[in-house]
């Protein structure tokens, strides 16, 4: 059975139809959400697309948070669904609570549109099943990409292990020179606690064909795919 | 009553601050011994509230719920009557 995945669009938001299209190649089925009307019951997944939802304003992801979407996004994560955050998503994800830290704008006040290697420290999430210490190789396409937290709260997500993607090079050793935005510690994404709030900065979906560069970003769709088949309560008792 | 408020906002001391670091290398280059710049923003608003008491609520409600990201930024309230 393929798994239903909604996507969450608000005003701004520019990455659903990518993440739509991209969720085609895994074969998963897919709805775009308006943010005013996400009701999330009945669906595997939630995922919170890139863009610039409500144009940066006050800082980016701030007003989405706001959104009556997000309400309904945390009582769905608090019940274990999958919800994954990319780019803006990500932003929307950090500044509503739901990933520790925040994104500023970027060390050299770019907008950075390129490739980038991150290492894939944990693969207790829905979205790194099996990837441990993968070096994947995505896109990214922003300009407050900077991952910052204070002292406090590093330390303690660096001692829960929620990091979840360091940028690094092709070996994934997480270098200066592979940080393309100032992140403190090279963090491009994060897990929470509990491993079912994922965040990051590239863009799985747009790096899920040979055609577009690059098809790492399919092995974490994938990934998502392959952990909705094992927690489906349709699934117990089938061999 | 009716209330302006000018809400200060700035990054948290140990949070760096890209656009101020970019702002001492450009000041750096007039010679004047600038050794640190941190940048924020205002923000003005007018509303309507019952009392100061009430009028201090909502600005504070606004720099938690809004204005100010509490993860990275500070925040203060300069309020006055309209």
């Amino acid at each position: 059975m393929s798994p239903r995945v909604a996507i969450l669009q608000f005003p701004g938001t520019w990455s659903e139809r990518d993440f739509e299209h991209a969720l085609s190649l895994v074969d998963a089925e897919t709805e775009i959400l308006w943010h005013t009307e996400v009701d999330l019951s009945g669906f595997d997944a939630a995922i919170v697309p890139g863009g610039f939802s409500y144009g940066d304003h006050v800082r980016a992801g701030a007003i989405a948070r706001l959104s009556p979407a997000i309400a309904e996004l945390k009582r769905f994560a608090a019940e274990g669904g999958p919800v994954l955050g990319s780019c803006n998503g990500f932003q929307i994800l950090c500044e509503a609570g739901m990933l520790p830290g925040a994104l500023i704008r970027n060390a050299a006040l770019e907008y950075i549109s390129d490739w980038v290697r991150v290492r894939v420290e944990d693969d207790g999430t829905p979205f790194t099943e099996g990837l441990k210490d993968a070096v994947l190789r995505m896109p990214i396409g922003h300009g407050e990409g900077c991952f910052v937290a204070d002292p406090t709260a590093l330390e303690r997500i660096e001692q829960d292990g929620l990091v979840l993607f360091r940028y690094g090079d092709e070996r994934g050793i997480a270098t200066g020179d592979a940080d393309p935005n100032g992140s403190v510690n090279n963090i491009a994404g994060l897990r929470n606690a509990a491993g079912n709030v994922v965040g990051l900065m590239p863009h799985p979906e747009r790096c899920a064909e040979e055609i577009l560069g690059g098809t790492d970003g399919l092995k974490m769709l994938e990934s998502l795919v392959a952990s909705v088949g094992d927690r489906s309560p349709l699934r117990i008792g089938s061999p | 009553m009716r209330f302006t408020a000018t809400i200060h906002v700035r990054p948290k001391a140990e949070v760096r601050d890209p656009q101020g670091e970019a702002i001492l290398g450009a000041l750096g280059s007039l010679g004047l011994g600038v050794t640190s710049v941190r940048t924020g923003k205002e923000i003005v608003v007018t509303f309507d509230a019952d009392d100061e008491a009430a009028a201090r609520r909502a600005t504070d409600t606004m720099g938690r719920e809004l204005l100010a990201n509490p993860v990275i930024e500070d925040f203060r309230v300069e309020l006055g009557t309209a």
